[in-house]
């Protein structure tokens, strides 16, 4: 949602130009997701051999730790920047793929649940941290920001409403910091509870769609569970992420009435601008698995094409954390931050054992 | 350029999907391109092009 590329259809030169720049970080996101496989792999081959339980950590874990440690203690050189950045794509087509194991039924079933669980999270959660904010003695637009992130679909929610709010990039830039270590901490903390808790892959995937910010780790939190739980978490996110326009369309509206600025103009524009359009992708795909189109074998090989997908947004979620930029952002609005997560956790776990009752 | 001004130009950016006439460059969003990735290669799957993606 949050970048474009310009297609110019006569400077193929040009689109060389750029696939040369992309390529060492995609390079590095592919050679880490991998040796987190191997790891994976490595480690329960050596348990068979030598006839030891070890505990099955998955390869979600491996390449967000390695990740993590090469991004925190011999960083990333620029080279590899551009092609970095391109972990969100590949969450965004793996959720499109992802699309091919669901029915259609089961979408609108779980979709339709995780709507109204949504609709209460982001009412709930908008008002809670904009009373957070104002008790810490936020900035107004910064309070709007850190509650649109939290509420919605971080990152990218935040990025839309900082134009749509006008808002300053420095609040944006705080808000962003505070959700992406809000969000690392909720990647392990999450499935740790869940098992404590004994969620079974239905609650804790709706838990996890509800109460994480950001896409990436949601995706990651949910396969740290399981694989089933993960289908469910992101199903739920992509319902969070369809929310987005209006939400921020509310608050550019709140805004632009209270700066006596000019308004959006189109609503309906505007909320297609911002509406995340790899959620038809998902709808689409999702569709012509319902109606039988692709094979069992096909449907296998789609399936695996969205993994591998992810394992690129995996390695990229822990390559991308650096923690000494995260604590250099100041401790309030992090403060806020923390306390509004927690608050979205309790609600939203409360809210996944009410809907367990209808839903099984 | 402001840095207020910068960030609405970096959303006009990011938010715009339609043609620009004046250099006639189609401004593509990210989204856009996963879903166009996700749909080839699932055609690609679907006629057979490609046989079987292992895990």
């Amino acid at each position: 949602m949050a970048s474009t590329a310009v297609v110019s259809p006569s400077y193929p030169l040009d689109l060389f130009k750029r696939a040369a720049r992309i390529l060492p970080g995609l390079l590095l996101l592919a050679a880490v997701g991998y040796a987190g496989k191997l790891v994976e792999r490595s480690i329960a081959l050596y348990g068979r051999a030598h006839h030891l339980t070890l505990p099955n950590i998955e390869y979600v874990l491996w390449a967000i730790l390695i990740g993590l440690a090469i991004a925190n203690t011999v960083g990333i050189p620029k080279l590899f920047q551009p092609g970095l950045l391109t972990y969100e794509f590949w969450l965004k087509a793996g959720i499109v793929l992802l699309g091919s194991r669901f029915l259609l039924g089961d979408v609108l079933k779980l979709g339709g649940a995780s709507l109204v669980l949504v609709a209460i999270e982001i009412a709930a959660s908008l008002a809670f941290m904009t009373a957070l904010g104002r008790a810490f003695g936020l900035k107004p637009k910064l309070t709007t920001l850190l509650a649109v992130g939290s509420s919605i679909c971080g990152v990218s929610a935040i990025i839309a409403a900082q134009g749509a709010i006008d808002a300053d990039e420095e609040d944006s830039s705080f808000a962003i910091a505070a959700v992406l270590a809000l969000g690392a901490i909720a990647l392990f903390t999450f499935p740790l509870v869940g098992h404590w808790l004994h969620l079974n892959d239905l609650s804790y995937g709706l838990w996890a769609g509800l109460g994480i910010d950001n896409t990436a780790e949601v995706t990651a939190a949910g396969a740290l569970y399981s694989d089933a739980a993960a289908k469910i978490a992101v199903l739920a996110k992509t319902a969070r992420n369809a929310m987005i326009g209006f939400v921020v369309l509310g608050y550019a509206l709140y805004w632009s009435r209270k700066e006596h600025t000019g308004g959006v103009g189109n609503k309906a524009a505007f909320l297609w601008a911002k509406f995340p359009k790899f959620v038809l992708g998902f709808l689409l795909i999702s569709v012509l698995a319902t109606a039988s189109v692709f094979s069992k074998d096909q449907l296998g090989s789609l399936a695996n094409l969205s993994r591998w997908a992810f394992l690129l947004t995996f390695a990229g979620v822990g390559l991308r954390t650096n923690i000494r930029e995260m604590l250099k952002q100041g401790a309030r609005p992090f403060i806020v931050g923390a306390l509004g997560e927690i608050a979205i956790a309790f609600l939203t776990l409360g809210l996944v054992y009410g809907a367990g009752k209808f839903l099984h | 350029m402001t840095k207020k001004q910068g960030a609405r130009t970096n959303e006009r950016s990011a938010t715009t999907t339609e043609a620009a006439a004046p250099n006639r460059e189609v401004k593509v969003s990210l989204d856009a391109w996963a879903v166009a990735l996700a749909l080839i290669t699932s055609l690609l799957v679907w006629t057979g092009v490609i046989k079987h993606i292992p895990w």
